[in-house]
């Protein structure tokens, strides 16, 4: 048998800085949102793994290259709002990304 | 920030004609024509069916909406755009029911000659959506994200070149 690894994507997630869910709180409302929106099976499949950022409001899920686009419409179409900043194929190079966007400097402003 | 989220254009709604003074990169929303819009390009939005005119270049569409009066009022050229903030409070059913939805007001869109825009329709910077995540959502019910970019833009342009162009004259 081939010693084969699913491809997997890490994605920048920034949320609300005054928002009351901490980010394994958003996490868990991802994963249900997915198990509505897809199923039991996907979301199992699709291995959600929270990491940390190391950055002020933002949050990183790791997510299998298969299900990401399940993923991203469960984040979208679920409740609180959260911004994708940045996907990535390694948690090394999403960190890069991030720190390069300067993401501290946006705040919160109604429009 | 629309750099962040990966996307050229942003389009805003016109709060307060007299004191917004947009950057480069974004495209007025508002009702009707304010004298801001000699300077910078707009476009007329609406979301009442009765008010649809002539001038009107972009619908806003609620997808639970029955399409028969659109069919009949919608123009060649017309854009048809779809918010997805509503759809955020919608239980699990009600989702599957809109991307139903979508799909099917994209193919009216195809057959009647109008574009088809699936906005965010924040009304903060935290409700904004990237690139890719709508990405996601059309690949999801089966529009193939690079040709919808493709005929966004050539939407976009036309519309914008016609009102720079009618400015100047």
């Amino acid at each position: 048998m081939l010693n084969h690894r699913e491809k997997r994507r890490y994605v920048a997630i920034m949320y609300d800085e005054n928002s009351i869910y901490r980010p394994f709180q958003l996490h868990e409302k991802i994963g249900i949102r997915f198990k509505e929106l897809f199923g039991v099976f996907q979301m199992q499949s699709a291995m959600l793994k929270l990491y940390d950022s190391e950055f002020g409001n933002v949050m990183i899920v790791g997510c299998k290259l298969k299900y990401l686009d399940f993923f991203l419409v469960s984040l979208v179409l679920g409740e609180p709002s959260l911004i994708v900043l940045s996907i990535s194929g390694t948690l090394k190079r999403l960190r890069k990304n991030v720190s390069k966007m300067g993401f501290r400097n946006i705040k919160n402003n109604r429009s | 920030m629309s750099n962040l989220l990966g996307i050229d254009i942003i389009g805003i709604d016109l709060g307060n004609p007299t004191s917004n003074s947009p950057q480069g990169n974004v495209i007025l929303r508002m009702d009707k024509k304010y004298p801001i819009a000699d300077y910078f390009p707009y476009l007329i939005v609406s979301d009442n069916i009765r008010s649809l005119d002539s001038k009107t270049d972009l619908f806003l569409i609620d997808p639970f909406q029955g399409k028969d009066t659109l069919k009949r009022k919608a123009k060649r050229g017309l854009g048809i755009e779809i918010s997805i903030a509503p759809a955020r409070k919608l239980d699990p059913l009600l989702v599957a029911r809109w991307l139903k939805e979508l799909k099917s007001i994209y193919i009216f869109c195809q057959s009647n000659d109008c574009q088809f825009i699936l906005s965010s329709g924040a009304n903060s910077i935290n409700e904004m959506i990237s690139a890719r995540s709508f990405e996601s959502i059309l690949n999801i019910v089966g529009i193939t994200p690079r040709i919808y970019w493709r005929k966004i833009s050539e939407w976009l342009y036309a519309k914008t070149k016609a009102r720079w162009q009618y400015v100047k004259s």
